[in-house]
């Protein structure tokens, strides 16, 4: 009796969380005229899929997305490919400075990017790259990177020093030993480190505000949030549509990947 | 050597995206810009005499700790509840972790759309749900008024980043060893005594990293608040880093508005300092 009044209570408690989320998707499919009535409807009297071809096909949905997924792809690469060396380096290498650089890449992973917004902003101008898709993902490394180095850091603290010097002692170099022992002991941590990247910068929103304001070059973020702004009366089934549509990528990492993800809890993201 | 080979290209992205940026963020504050031209001229500390002589920079730096210690609070106790709640055992487990912990991989920009269309002022759902359990007479107006404006943004805030705390609470919870609680069960603690003698101890320190982290992320946070009120009603909820935002390109002042920026994050650094001393002590264990 008093489980299945835990389990109901708890529960509740969920789905309150995450109803603004299951609104979304009712939302989404009740067709326009619906979502103005008084009393509002809980289940939709009428599943339409309009919206979701209006996105498609009448906006710069499209754009924004194939911007977004460019983006994204591309800083992930560049930022765990860069760092993936760095952290390795971090770990199993001593030199002058490493400790110290060590908790510069913390600090960085704290800084604000509003601080760093307007000089970046000048220098994509200067740069003459101003409003590209490369302006951005220059500026994302500037949060990306730090993050990714912390994150693969302590995967591969985790790493016992052994496998490598045995690789060592059997006479490999020390790229050998690194390209066939330690990177595929660290395969599962770059994984989830580069999850965590993407979503990252799939979710970034200022950057994109300030330094790129033509529909060629905007991503999702700012894109859905120009449809708003653009529109004299709010479509908010369509945005709606829209905001489902963006979180498709994150479903599809939650349902698919999630032990990557749980991995990477433990690690980094906080540690404790 | 070949250390120093793979991390540089690291130091080289760094410097070039962090280091003189920042160096840059410092200099460019001494100096008065029109932000269209980027033209300006060398004002020396005029910018942050004007700033903390003017009310706006006071007024946003108290909205910002306003909204950083409520929104700070709620997440931490809806975080260690949940958390608590799901290491129970509950049915489809895993299902309720995701469900949880969805809004915090959910970007920004849908949680806000999400939520300013729940709190539509006449077809949205919540004011009809209060208004029809009777805890509302009349609509309410959420994000247009005060203190209505804030109480949005510092719930949105809370739901949007609690599962943060959940994550962090949930893993510590796990690695707590059941001897602890069986002990404290024979010495005939109560469920209330074994929450604070056994489990709140074992979480300061996970709880006290958690909250130094949350409050230098919400400190800093940007796109919730612009999404939500744009700072609105005037400037009520204008936080500091809307207030750079506003004067770099509503007002065009880029140098003032650098001038906020480093102003800000010499607040920050108080956190970011305790943070990376705790640690720090935690490396050399």
């Amino acid at each position: 009796m008093k489980r299945i009044a835990f389990n109901l209570m708890a529960w509740t408690i969920v789905l309150v969380t995450a109803f603004p989320l299951i609104w979304m998707v009712i939302t989404s499919v009740k067709p326009q005229f619906e979502l103005f009535r008084i009393p509002p409807t809980f289940w939709p009297e009428e599943i339409t899929f309009e919206h979701y071809r209006r996105l498609l096909w009448e906006t710069p949905f499209l754009l924004f997305m194939r911007n977004s997924l460019i983006l994204s792809f591309s800083t992930t690469v560049l930022v765990v490919g860069v760092a993936t060396l760095g952290a390795h380096s971090l770990v199993r290498f001593r030199y002058p400075g490493r400790e110290r650089l060590a908790q510069l890449v913390l600090f960085t992973y704290l800084l604000p990017s509003v601080v760093l917004i307007l000089p970046l902003y000048l220098m994509m101008v200067w740069l003459g790259v101003a409003n590209s898709l490369l302006s951005l993902v220059i500026a994302y490394t500037s949060f990306a990177l730090p993050y990714a180095l912390w994150l693969l850091r302590s995967f591969m603290q985790g790493i016992p020093d052994d496998l490598e010097s045995a690789a060592l002692v059997d006479g490999a170099t020390r790229m050998e030993a690194f390209f066939d022992v330690i990177l595929p002991q660290a395969l599962p941590g770059i994984i989830s480190t580069s999850l965590f990247t993407f979503i990252l910068s799939w979710n970034e929103y200022l950057y994109a505000l300030v330094l790129v304001n033509t529909d060629s070059a905007r991503p999702l973020t700012t894109g859905v949030m120009s449809m708003l702004v653009s529109s004299f009366n709010i479509e908010w089934s369509l945005l709606m549509a829209a905001s489902v549509m963006m979180s498709v990528p994150l479903i599809i990492i939650f349902a698919v990947l999630q032990k990557y993800l749980t991995r990477g809890f433990g690690a980094g993201g906080v540690k404790g | 050597m070949l250390g120093v080979m793979l991390i540089a290209p690291c130091v080289l992205i760094f410097c070039a995206v962090i280091v003189y940026p920042l160096v840059s963020a410092v200099y460019l504050s001494l100096f008065n810009i029109f932000t269209p031209t980027l033209k300006g001229n060398f004002v020396g500390f005029q910018n942050y005499a004007d700033l903390f002589a003017g009310e706006e920079f006071w007024r946003s730096l108290f909205n910002t700790l306003v909204w950083t210690v409520c929104t700070l609070f709620l997440q931490v106790v809806l975080g260690v509840a949940a958390a608590l709640m799901l290491h129970q055992a509950i049915v489809f487990r895993a299902l309720a972790r995701s469900l949880i912990l969805f809004p915090y991989f959910v970007s920004t920009v849908v949680a806000v759309l999400v939520w300013r269309w729940l709190f539509n002022d006449l077809y949205g759902i919540l004011n009809h749900l209060m208004m029809w359990s009777g805890l509302l007479q009349m609509p309410l107006d959420w994000l247009g008024s005060m203190p209505n404006a804030m109480v949005s943004i510092v719930l949105v805030g809370a739901w949007k980043y609690f599962p943060f705390v959940v994550i962090a609470i949930l893993a510590r919870l796990q690695t707590i060893p059941d001897q602890l609680y069986e002990a404290a069960t024979i010495d005939g603690a109560g469920a209330w005594a074994r929450f604070t003698d056994v489990t709140l101890p074992q979480l300061k320190d996970v709880l006290m990293v958690v909250v130094l982290l949350r409050a230098i992320w919400d400190f800093k946070e940007f796109d919730l608040i612009y999404l939500m009120t744009g700072g609105g009603p005037l400037i009520s909820t204008q936080t500091l880093p809307l207030m750079v935002y506003k004067e770099a390109f509503g007002l065009d002042a880029m140098g003032r508005a650098t001038a906020v920026a480093v102003a800000m994050m010499a607040v920050m650094l108080v956190f970011m300092v305790l943070y990376l001393r705790r640690m720090g002590k935690e490396e050399a264990r």
